[in-house]
């Protein structure tokens, strides 16, 4: 039997299988290839930062920064201000929040009965937009990251406009999405306590575990991050046990035949990527003590994203702190790139997970660009011998409406995933 | 602004207002009240609009009324070859505004990132609107179309229909259509070169005539602006060659730009992050494509006016011309005395440009080539 997902931002048809009443099996396929690798190749590097946002408008801001990190790291000793790379981190950062927000409300309440609130998604999105575009420009599809740091030169008044959006969307965040102080719910670290408590997250939380739902969505238990950061760290989690020392070489792509999506493994295994992912290996309490009780379920899915809304809101409110804007935005490259012949590889978490480019640089001139994005992880396209993370999560389940559900809780994206 | 178009605007939105709404139970007042917004807050807001569109002040109660039919014309939004970045856009239009609010209402018939609908529902739900709403609604594409014999390359829902055919059939009995952004508009990113999967722009694959609305995204003021002249006129816009709206695309970049005085001054940024760049300087030699590029950003701005590349310190990187990913390299140096190759035997959109356009291009193009006599002086890399 054949669904069609839509609202992940493009389309990806399911085809079910069932047998004795349980999905046995989903082949999830891919119609849509737009081959922007292809386009880069030929191309001066430079390009790469314009074209790239444009592989996807949900998290472009994601893609420019993967890019500029991937082309830095084809100089030897490139220099970058810690102004500039804080910059980067919190437009970063931004993407994120507002991307969780619009995921909680467009797609996740209303996927678990609740009315469609189109007005709470658009209005904290909108703050942090905000938020991007005095630092950047515009949003979706700034530009302002360049190789050698940033062009824009902030004032104090930047700083007061960028602190007030973070304010409002922090007071969004208290009056809506947990009815509680963000440093209470900060420092919360048993899921009981915020069941108690009232606001749409704990909400939908009460209806998962009234429903029964409370084993949906498990899956390999199994994560990976690879972007750093002054919040995030790099590392994979196997049943509970972190290990950091991973490394992007053993990422691998392969072709898939039924789909335009490539699949994606680390050492030849599926991982699931995204803020469950973060919140394993960064170990967050109340992520942990959710996983703790009901492993790597939809719950656990659900209240790492909206846990990650409210840490990066204090995190930025502290990186703000550390800009020291008599620093340079932009340090000039040594080397012209068009005298560059190098390798470069980046990756960065965007919202729904790691984030990879690779770049080869011929004289300036891109000769080979490789993309895999935070889809690719979890959506991959895996055999019924080997399923991957999401085809996993959906295996055993009797209905496809929650089999649709539980696909949503990774907030696919399927703009990314068919570049 | 003469009387006869003041009565020929204000038949038109009488007549509209005697068509059914898409939904009797709510009004366009009453989800404006709903949602928080006094009279005075929307009045100003129609003030806004009614400049826009270079219209009188006194048309601003005229601009009201036509915002509150505008659930006569209900929108048919169609996704292709795209990056969601248009969507993304207008979601993020102004803080809950009344563009955003308004456009919500209208478009939910069939608009795939926020329709609560899934899957088949959803193609059930695209198939009755057009037939519903045969000959009034307006179509909305975003999206470039894989064309011909890679048209395989877009493949939409349960039928496995192609984007194009799709595109095709609702372009069919659509009241107006416009492409939004400049994927739809002129083919876009997937379209640059060797453009692996041939696509194309909308009006390629329909014989009806399609309005442009580039812009990589195209601002939310644009997306709505055009929807609203629609519904004011019921006729095209005045278009430029691209069929783009002269309200909004009518100058260029360069003509209105906050950096201009900088520009006429010779003041430049020579390098980013210098003393240039500190002060605010024109940033043509930075690789700035303002003086190439018609759009209204330098008035609307983007996220509900906050900035706009220009403002933050980048140029412009000419999103609203096409292929301008093709023609428009190298991001971070100036076109110079390079031709800017498009249509029209390489006159591209300058080709367009009414007499006040034409005179500015000779300014322009003076200033430039004076500048790029000076840019030889910059300092050498290495």
């Amino acid at each position: 039997m054949i669904e069609l997902i839509e609202k992940i931002e493009g389309e990806a048809k399911l085809d079910f299988s069932f047998k004795d009443g349980k999905i046995d099996f989903v082949d999830i396929e891919f119609m849509t290839a737009r081959n922007i690798e292809k386009i880069l190749q030929g191309k001066t590097a430079l390009d790469a930062l314009v074209i790239n946002p444009r592989v996807c408008g949900i998290c472009g801001h994601a893609h420019l920064i993967a890019t500029v990190q991937a082309i830095e790291n084809c100089y030897e000793n490139l220099e970058i201000s810690k102004k500039a790379e804080i910059m980067r981190e919190l437009t970063l950062n931004f993407e994120l929040i507002q991307n969780h927000f619009k995921w909680f409300y467009l797609t996740m309440r209303p996927l678990l009965g609740k009315k469609q609130e189109i007005l709470k998604a658009t209005y904290p999105s909108q703050l942090m937009a905000k938020a991007i575009a005095v630092f950047g420009g515009q949003y979706p599809h700034t530009s302002y990251a360049i190789v050698g740091g940033v062009v824009s030169d902030l004032t104090e008044m930047d700083l007061i406009k960028v602190n007030h959006y973070i304010d409002e969307t922090i007071k969004f965040f208290e009056t809506n999405v947990v009815k509680a102080d963000v440093e209470e719910f900060s420092a919360c670290d048993k899921v009981d306590n915020i069941l108690n408590t009232s606001g749409d997250l704990p909400d939908i939380l009460r209806e998962i575990k009234n429903k029964e739902y409370l084993q949906h969505g498990k899956s390999y238990d199994r994560f990976i991050a690879f972007g750093e950061n002054s919040y995030f760290t790099k590392g994979k989690s196997l049943k509970t046990i972190v290990t950091q020392n991973i490394s992007i070489d053993y990422v691998k792509e392969q072709e898939n035949l039924n789909s335009l999506a490539k699949n994606v493994t680390y050492k030849y295994k599926y991982y699931e990527a995204g803020p469950l992912a973060r919140a394993m290996i960064n170990k967050i309490p109340l992520v942990k003590d959710a996983h703790r009780r009901y492993g790597d379920n939809i719950f656990s899915r659900i209240i790492a994203r909206v846990c990650e809304i409210e840490q990066l809101l204090n995190h930025s409110k502290k990186l703000i702190q550390e800009l020291d804007l008599s620093e340079p935005s932009y340090i000039e490259p040594a080397i012209n790139i068009e005298n560059l012949t190098a390798k470069g590889q980046s990756a960065v978490e965007a919202a729904r997970g790691s984030l990879i480019h690779k770049i080869e640089l011929e004289k300036g001139i891109i000769v080979n660009y490789e993309i895999i994005t935070p889809t690719q992880w979890n959506l991959c396209n895996g055999t019924r011998e080997n399923p991957g993370v999401s085809q996993k999560a959906m295996i055993g389940l009797q209905e496809v409406k929650t089999a649709e559900l539980v696909f949503k809780t990774f907030d696919v994206c399927s703009v990314c995933t068919t570049h | 602004m003469s009387d006869t178009l003041y009565k020929t605007l204000s038949t038109r939105v009488n007549e509209l207002s005697k068509l059914p709404k898409m939904d009797d139970q709510k009004s366009i007042p009453d989800l404006i009240k709903e949602n928080g917004f006094s009279r005075r807050e929307f009045m100003a807001w129609a003030g806004g609009v009614t400049a826009m569109l270079a219209l009188p002040a006194s048309y601003t109660p005229l601009i009201a009324k036509a915002a509150e039919v505008a659930d006569r014309l209900p929108v048919v939004w169609l996704h292709m070859a795209e990056c969601t970045g248009c969507t993304e856009s207008l979601l993020r239009s102004a803080s809950p505004s009344i563009d955003s609010l308004i456009f919500d209402h209208i478009s939910l018939e069939y608009q795939e990132t926020i329709m609560s609908a899934a899957g088949w529902q959803a193609e059930q739900n695209l198939e009755n609107a057009i037939e519903k709403y045969k000959g009034r609604y307006i179509l909305m594409v975003e999206g470039g179309i894989p064309h011909g014999e890679g048209s395989h390359f877009l493949t939409i829902g349960g039928h496995g229909k192609t984007g194009e055919q799709s595109a095709i059939d609702a372009s069919e009995h659509a009241a107006a259509i416009f492409a939004i952004g400049t994927c739809s508009s002129f083919g876009g990113v997937q379209a640059a070169y060797p453009n692996p999967t041939n696509a194309t722009s909308l009006s390629n694959v329909t014989s009806k005539p399609v309005i442009n609305v580039p812009g990589c995204p195209p601002s939310e003021s644009n997306i709505v602006g055009t929807l609203l002249h629609f519904l004011l006129y019921g006729t095209l816009p005045a278009l430029d060659a691209y069929n783009r709206p002269k309200w909004a695309y009518g100058l260029r970049i360069h003509d209105m730009c906050e950096r201009r005085g900088h520009f006429d001054a010779g003041e430049f940024v020579e390098q980013f992050g210098d003393d240039g760049a500190k002060n605010g300087y024109c940033l043509y030699k930075v690789g700035c494509k303002g003086p190439y590029t018609f759009n209204n950003c330098s008035r609307q701005k983007f996220n509900e006016g906050t900035s706009w590349p220009v403002q933050a310190g980048h140029g412009c990187m000419g999103c609203s011309e096409p292929d301008f990913w093709d023609t428009m390299g190298i991001l971070h140096e100036p076109l110079a005395n390079r031709l800017f190759h498009t249509s029209f035997g390489g006159l591209g959109s300058d080709a367009t440009a009414d007499k006040i356009g034409l005179g500015l291009l000779t300014v322009t193009a003076v200033g430039i080539a004076a500048h790029a006599a000076l840019s030889a002086v910059k300092k050498p890399k290495e």
